[in-house]
């Protein structure tokens, strides 16, 4: 099987015998329980998803207190309310369909540890920790993993924990880790809830600036659509750059396959779906040129030309839909699909096609 | 020794008469070192270091030293010193190249939250106890400073175990006046990588402070 994380190299001799050790008794641990919780996979595996605090759980109202009257009244609030289970946030949905998932990969695949491995990735004081961890326990989440920094950036721990996507309302710390190489979004919670699949994992990706670089995005914003058409038509044949969800998108191509390896792909609890402004006839051919150049399968391509992606997204009800204009999410949102913007490239200068002007200093 | 400083330093900020400080022995046994006494005290002088008792003692006695000068927390490199030491239930704590690259701002204090499976491998039953009032102390200190830019941090790391004894953990030292700052649960997952973002000073093995399954 081919590694899900192809940067990591294998560890030195030293650090290995540890490694194992840790690995053998955590596993000892989880097999003597009573309760038979699956027991996580081991990281260099799996495929790692690290959510924040605030993106599985509604924390809106906690987080008021936090920036009206500070963090002493905040962890106070969270303590006194330590037994009350927090609401579903944006992330929910999406961590219950990789649960699913999870359930499935077991059944055809007992001793594999190529597995969705699910991080609770934290700002919070570990005090506030017993309250979320109780809320994990009333969901029943197979959440086992966590860091809890208590005000530390996550960024070195999301890398310790070879995090393959990570999920986070603090767009700062998103933007942090897209530039240090790995996937990752702000997530919005739509205002309307939408039913959601509950067998079948369902991954929306826009194409330029989150699965491809922002190249051909730089074109069309300096010189124009035209340009923009002649240019892909000429470049058909040549892959785009790899963007930052790339890397996401292969490593489910990699769950899909086991399912496909045993027959199960009429019934893949995983469907990604690409959804492009870009055009079948004009520009669309250079994009699923890329993607078979990189080896990469994606189940539905829809080509927009333009139109906006709200309504459609409607039909395909993904658990997320990661975009990198903000535009384009919160036309998402307003239609009740769960957003995640990915902050890179040339996306993030502009406003409606109209470039920001940076802020006066004073 | 710096960090340590720190703490004692920012307590007297928040109460100059403040009563519950670190206080630094420096303790030999090594006769070379004895010979060279002056030079060894103007050293500490000459980085600033706040000792405020020096023993130069034999092997035989330097147990008996610690004792006396009722030490709460007793730190080498010597495995020997620290079995030793353990068996006559002071708390010890062996320290090594990675602890030269510690903070000297904060002291970072590592708790373990998985429960003590093999009795016989775990810390003796003497130092658990005395390590269990050091960590409570510890956490009286730790109240005199608020959330966040606290000299003193609590960092509570589970390896093998899950959310469940991360959780105890939590409670359980908690019950101890022991508010912990940061948690990890790892869950089998490898802790070199954590441990060298963590970089606490020392691990404090209080013993049984998980959930029993």
């Amino acid at each position: 099987m081919s590694e899900i994380k192809p940067n990591e190299s294998a560890p030195a001799p030293g650090e290995d015998n540890g490694e194992e050790k840790d690995w053998a008794a955590a596993k000892a641990f989880f097999d003597n329980l009573k309760t038979h919780k699956p027991r996580p996979p081991k990281p260099r595996f799996a495929v790692t998803i690290a959510v924040s605090s605030r993106t599985l759980f509604n924390m809106v109202a906690e987080r008021k207190i936090y920036e009206e009257e500070g963090v002493e009244k905040y962890v106070a609030y969270q303590l006194e309310h330590e037994s009350e289970p927090l609401k579903p946030g944006a992330a929910f949905p999406f961590v219950k369909a990789l649960m699913n998932v999870n359930s499935r990969l077991r059944e055809l695949y007992p001793d594999s540890e190529e597995l969705f491995d699910i991080v609770l990735m934290t700002n919070n004081h570990a005090q506030v920790g017993v309250r979320l961890i109780n809320s994990i326990n009333h969901y029943d989440l197979t959440i086992e993993r966590f860091c809890m920094t208590g005000g530390q950036s996550p960024i070195g721990y999301l890398k310790a924990y070879m995090t393959n996507l990570y999920l986070s309302k603090d767009s700062e710390k998103v933007g942090e880790a897209i530039e240090e190489g790995i996937a990752a979004a702000t997530m919005f919670m739509p205002k309307t809830e939408m039913e959601l699949s509950d067998t079948q994992l369902r991954v929306a990706f826009d194409g330029d600036a989150v699965l491809f670089s922002d190249e051909s995005e730089i074109i069309v914003k300096k010189h124009g659509l035209d340009t923009f058409f002649e240019h892909e038509k000429e470049f058909e044949n040549k892959p785009l750059a790899q963007g930052p969800l790339k890397c996401f998108l292969e490593a489910l191509g990699k769950l899909q396959r086991k399912f496909y390896a045993k027959n199960e792909r009429m019934n893949c609890p995983i469907r990604t779906f690409l959804v492009t402004a870009r055009s079948a006839a004009s520009s669309g051919a250079r994009v699923l040129k890329t993607l078979r150049s990189w080896g990469l399968e994606i189940d539905e391509a829809l080509f927009l030309a333009g139109a906006p992606k709200g309504p459609l997204l409607q039909k395909i009800k993904p658990h997320i839909f990661f975009d990198d204009q903000m535009f384009h999410i919160e036309g998402a949102k307003e239609l009740g699909t769960i957003s995640a913007h990915v902050p890179y490239g040339i996306g993030q200068k502009y406003n409606r096609g109209k470039l920001i002007e940076p802020e006066k200093k004073e | 020794l710096q960090a340590l400083q720190k703490v004692n330093e920012r307590l007297l900020e928040e109460n100059p008469a403040e009563s519950l400080l670190f206080d630094v022995i420096l303790i030999t046994t090594d006769s070379q070192q004895q010979q060279q006494s002056s030079r060894v005290i103007s050293s500490t002088r000459h980085y600033g270091l706040e000792v405020s008792r020096f023993c130069f003692s034999s092997e035989e006695d330097f147990i008996e030293s610690l004792q006396k000068n009722n030490v709460k927390l007793f730190l080498t490199t010597d495995t020997n010193e620290v079995t030793q030491a353990s068996q006559t239930g002071v708390v010890s704590v062996l320290l090594d190249q990675q602890t030269a690259v510690c903070s000297s701002e904060q002291l970072r204090v590592m708790f373990c939250g998985d429960a003590v499976i093999r009795p016989d491998t775990g810390p003796m039953p003497l130092t658990r106890q005395a390590a269990q009032s050091f960590s409570t102390q510890l956490g009286e200190m730790r109240q005199k400073f608020g959330m966040f830019d606290s000299p003193l941090s609590f960092i509570l790391v589970t390896s093998h175990g899950g959310r469940e004894s991360c959780r105890g953990a939590l409670q359980m030292l908690r019950s101890r006046g022991v508010s912990v700052d940061e948690a990890y649960c790892l869950a089998g997952a490898p802790r070199g990588p954590m441990l060298s973002l963590l970089q606490p000073h020392f691990l404090l093995r209080d013993g049984y402070s998980g959930l029993e399954e």
